[in-house]
């Protein structure tokens, strides 16, 4: 009796169970889906390459990912936002990472029209290596180690900034990048809006930093040199600075309290950022008495074009699982994700990807 | 009275005490030079000993994978040393067979004309080239069109083997003395099947050496490498298609690393690799000392 | 008897045999040579084709500037051209006494039994690739070098001219003299074994005579080894110039990519071939691209043309020792 009603439920089970799968499956190469189900995406390798600044988010994620659609090849191979803009123009990659915005000058290298896919965000730290110094800095003061001004560690301007100090008279070592970097071009992007006039070098992704400096390859150079040389200061972004133990020193922001690079510091300037219509944004120097200065956004690259069909179902999938299980990775490799509003208009942005 | 002149004594050096402690300390000197040298050898190779050997007997070490979080520690570089014996195996299937012809040409069939002179004038200049002139040069021809692949960086090592490879094939080829030859013709033998049968057999323990050396100084290289072919995290098997990895690209991308992770994948990517070379150079010199041997009467 | 003549061939025999293969490896043969040309003719046509923008747009000054600013699109390449040059004189000064030392030490000096081990030994420093020579550089060597740096600075600081030399601004890991050392390291096996192959030429009859005259084992050296072998050396010397001027990596790792035209060997510079590698990813400009194959085209044309005046020594030697006895 009880079994012959039990097995009356199963053809009402599968019935439903069917329809629930229709409706969760969109086409047969599987697009993402909001309520997660996951459809497995055909096989693909999707190469990228770019900057450095965002390349321990993009591998958190890209293990995940490859864990949830086992078929994708994502890679990533770094070499600099430059390189991953002339890699993307040259059609090498599929996708590339940019810290900086492309010059109007250089749209027309490329393929064809493409999309800003804002990721995350997080703070460009001020590394050094100077023991029992908790280091604080003042914009103008920052442009003038930059720009080869001061050099040593007891000047005046770097004492006036940390009263009550033990500075020592060692010399200071430089340590910038030596490849074509957005970290770069964010960092001196902060410099020629904080510091004014004490700034001269401009802002690219490569600038002609003064005689006498050392330059690192990639986000992980500055750092290394930064961690080996006593007496040296370097821009590293947050995620490789931390893991690698470097003192971190607390910028003077445009409200004139001295903030910490963090997570929550990072999030305060993200805050009321305006996003341009090509989703570019722009959290350098925000006003907010916690923000932290030199928030810098990163992007994602990619051509709206993608004529291959695994290819363009893998690359939206992707993209989909960065705005969605994505954001969540990002602050276990001490990423900010992004803002509401933000997230809204890059998620609603994929579908401009197309034939 | 006739003047006595001492007899010299031809037993005992007449040089003053000064000379001869002169000659002491040059000779300590040039002994000096040779410790000098040395010290760097023993250094080099027992950093990357020390450094590279507990990454290399990691279990996974051949076979896994590149870890896709790359300040991760632990190991993985099977696909770079598939790339590496890939992209230098392909590079040899290219550059020996036809350095060699290209050495028959300039020692068999040319010896003493103008031409012979010209192509060997620039197969020196050849050699000269910058490793990354030559990595430039193929990615603006092939890697623009193409995209990166194992085939670009054997296209790059290729071309850098070949001048080396013509080279020591004509050196070899005339060591071989011309008796071998004439005896040859003299059986009736034409010129094609003299140079196959009897001159390449004689020269084989040379150019195989050569070649080696060649294969050698070809895994070792890097700067070709680095715009042609890319960077992957797992094995790519295929020569044509898409980016690939090799043991020397990743030293130079895990160099700069700030992480403990990479860095040791880096040295154990250095001891990996430095076996591989000397493989290849004592196996260069087990032929030739072997078929030399065989060859001689 | 009659004189012997040519073996007649009989009407009707069949084609001698090999005959077919013989003019097809005749042509595979060719083809094979010629292929050095054709593909030295691509490089230098390519290259150049693709680096004449940067010499439109920059006239001279593309050689005679030192303000290399991508930024501004200004590329001068001298400081390079002088970081390529200073750095190759480095790892000349370092090792050519050390090679020549032990080429003499093989071929004069040591007991028969220790040639072949030493040979073997510096050989296998050879065989050793220039990456692994740049990581040990950069993580092993660079990391102890500023104390010594900093200890000779202090030895000479006061002094003119050397005191300015041995500085850096700071004195820092990654520079000049730390390149030029590892490059020394590098070139070393070559120029050892040009100089062996020469020493050994050097004729019996002229060692016996200087030790005939009563000469020690050193003035026997000055007098007769060293002299006879001045082309080989030279040769030995530019061959191993030529390596360290193409070097790219090892270089690349520790030189501290800061283009600076300045006489401190314990500073940061930058040298012609680190920079194409380093900075190649990141140009997409037109103009930075063809810059940047400039630069490879200078570099190769240097190498050339050491090579060639190289080669032109060797011939030259080689002719004088065909004719002396």
């Amino acid at each position: 009796m009880h079994r012959s009603r039990a097995w009356k439920l199963v053809p009402l089970v599968l019935t439903f169970g069917l329809l629930g799968a229709a409706c969760g499956s969109s086409t047969t190469t599987g697009q993402g889906n909001d309520d997660g189900s996951s459809s497995k995406l055909a096989a693909a390798t999707l190469n990228g390459s770019g900057s450095t600044f965002q390349q321990a988010f993009n591998e958190a994620v890209m293990e995940e990912f490859k864990a949830a659609q086992p078929a994708v090849t994502p890679v990533y191979g770094g070499g600099g936002s430059g390189k991953g803009q002339t890699d993307l123009q040259g059609g090498l990659v599929q996708w590339a990472g940019s810290d900086s915005t492309v010059k109007d000058a250089d749209k027309g290298l490329y393929e064809g029209p493409f999309l800003y896919f804002p990721t995350v965000a997080a703070p460009i730290t001020v590394s050094y290596n100077l023991s029992g110094v908790k280091l604080k800095l003042a914009p103008e003061t920052l442009a003038k180690i930059f720009a080869g001004e001061i050099d040593t560690w007891n000047d005046a301007a770097i004492k006036a900034d940390n009263a009550g100090a033990d500075l020592p008279s060692t010399a200071i070592t430089v340590a910038h990048r030596s490849d074509g970097s957005g970290t770069t071009a964010n960092f001196t992007k902060y410099l020629v809006a904080a510091a004014g006039s004490a700034w001269t070098l401009g802002t690219d992704k490569v600038v002609a930093w003064p005689q006498g400096q050392q330059a690192g390859e990639g986000n992980g150079g500055v750092a290394q040199i930064v961690k080996s040389t006593p007496g040296a200061i370097g821009y590293v972004d947050y995620s490789d600075a931390k893991a690698a133990g470097l003192a971190l020193a607390s910028l003077k922001n445009a409200g004139g309290s001295f903030v910490a690079p963090s997570l929550e510091s990072a999030t305060a300037a993200l805050d009321g950022a305006t996003l341009a219509e090509d989703l570019t944004y722009d959290p350098l120097n925000a006003a907010g008495a916690e923000a932290y200065p030199i928030t810098a956004p990163t992007y994602i690259l990619v051509y709206s074009s993608q004529p291959d069909p695994a290819v363009r179902a893998a690359l939206k999938g992707f993209l989909e699982f960065i705005y969605t299980d994505g954001q969540k990775i990002a602050e276990t490799v001490d990423f900010a994700p992004l803002p509401e509003s933000i997230l809204n208009a890059a998620k609603a942005q994929i579908t401009k990807i197309g034939v | 009275m006739t003047a006595v002149f001492p007899r010299p004594s031809i037993t005992q050096s007449t040089a003053s005490p000064w000379r001869r402690t002169k000659s002491a300390l040059m000779t300590s000197a040039l002994a000096l030079a040779l410790v000098v040298a040395a010290v760097p050898l023993v250094l080099i190779i027992a950093y990357v000993l020390a450094k590279g050997w507990s990454s290399v007997t990691t279990p996974g070490w051949f076979s896994g994978d590149i870890p896709i979080l790359s300040r991760s520690e632990g190991p993985g570089m099977g696909p770079a040393i598939t790339g590496t014996l890939m992209i230098t195996g392909a590079a040899t299937a290219m550059a020996v067979p036809l350095g060699l012809l290209g050495g028959i040409y300039l020692n068999e069939y040319s010896a003493g004309s103008r031409y012979g002179k010209v192509i060997r004038f620039f197969a020196d200049v050849m050699t000269g080239v910058p490793s990354i002139v030559m990595g430039l040069f193929v990615f603006v021809i092939w890697v623009l069109s193409f995209g990166l692949s194992a085939f670009a960086g054997a296209l790059a090592l290729g071309c850098l083997m070949l001048p080396i490879v013509i080279r020591t094939s004509e050196e070899m080829l005339k060591l071989v003395p011309s008796e071998l030859r004439e005896s040859a013709y003299a059986l009736g033998g034409r010129k094609a099947g003299t140079i196959i049968r009897v001159v390449l057999p004689a020269a084989a323990p040379g150019i195989i050496s050569g070649a080696l050396l060649a294969v050698a100084r070809a895994a070792g290289e890097t700067a070709p490498l680095i715009f042609t072919i890319g960077f992957v995290n797992q094995a790519n098997t295929s020569l044509f298609n898409d980016p690939n990895t090799a043991l020397s690209t990743q030293i130079f991308k895990n160099a700069n690393s700030v992480f403990p992770g990479p860095v040791a994948r880096a040295w154990g990517a250095a001891l990996t690799l430095i076996g591989i070379v000397f493989v290849f150079t004592i196996l260069a010199r087990i032929a030739s000392a072997l078929l030399a041997r065989k060859h001689q009467p | 008897m009659t004189a012997v003549a040519a073996p007649p061939t009989l009407a009707g025999s069949p084609r001698p045999p090999g005959l077919v293969t013989d003019r097809v490896v005749r042509v595979v043969v060719f083809v094979a040579g010629a292929l050095v040309l054709v593909i030295l003719a691509l490089i230098a046509y390519t290259m150049i084709n693709r680096a004449l923008p940067a010499f439109r747009s920059e006239g001279w000054s593309y050689f005679t500037s030192d303000v290399w600013d991508p930024a501004r699109s200004k590329y001068g390449t001298l400081a390079f051209t002088f970081g390529t040059v200073l750095v190759s004189g480095i790892a000349l000064v370092l090792a050519v006494p050390v090679s020549v030392g032990i080429a003499l030490f093989t071929t004069e000096v040591a007991p028969r039994w220790l040639r072949k081990p030493v040979t073997y030994l510096v050989d296998l420093l050879a065989a050793v690739p220039s990456v692994v020579f740049g990581l040990w550089g950069l993580l092993v060597l660079a990391p102890t070098l500023p104390g010594f740096y900093q200890g000779w600075h202090d030895l000479f600081s006061g002094v003119p001219l050397l005191g300015s030399l041995f500085d850096g601004e700071p004195i820092a890991q990654r520079t000049f003299m730390t390149a030029g050392i590892v490059l020394a390291i590098m070139i070393t096996p070559i120029i050892t074994s040009v100089a062996r192959e020469t020493f050994a030429t050097v004729p019996q009859s002229l060692k016996d005579a200087a030790h005939a005259l009563g000469a020690t084992r050193w003035e026997m050296i000055r007098a007769a080894v060293l002299p006879h072998s001045r082309g080989g050396l030279t040769a030995g010397i530019l061959i191993g110039l030529g390596r360290a001027l193409g070097e790219t990596i090892a270089v690349a790792l520790v030189i501290g990519s800061s283009p600076q035209i300045s006489a401190k060997l314990f500073g940061s510079g930058d040298a012609a071939a680190s920079v194409i590698a380093l900075q190649w990813g990141e140009a997409s400009d037109g103009t930075y691209r063809a810059a940047l194959i400039g630069l490879g085209v200078v570099l190769f044309a240097v190498t050339l043309i050491v090579g060639v005046v190289a080669r032109a020594i060797v011939a030259r030697t080689d002719r004088h020792a065909g004719g002396s006895a």
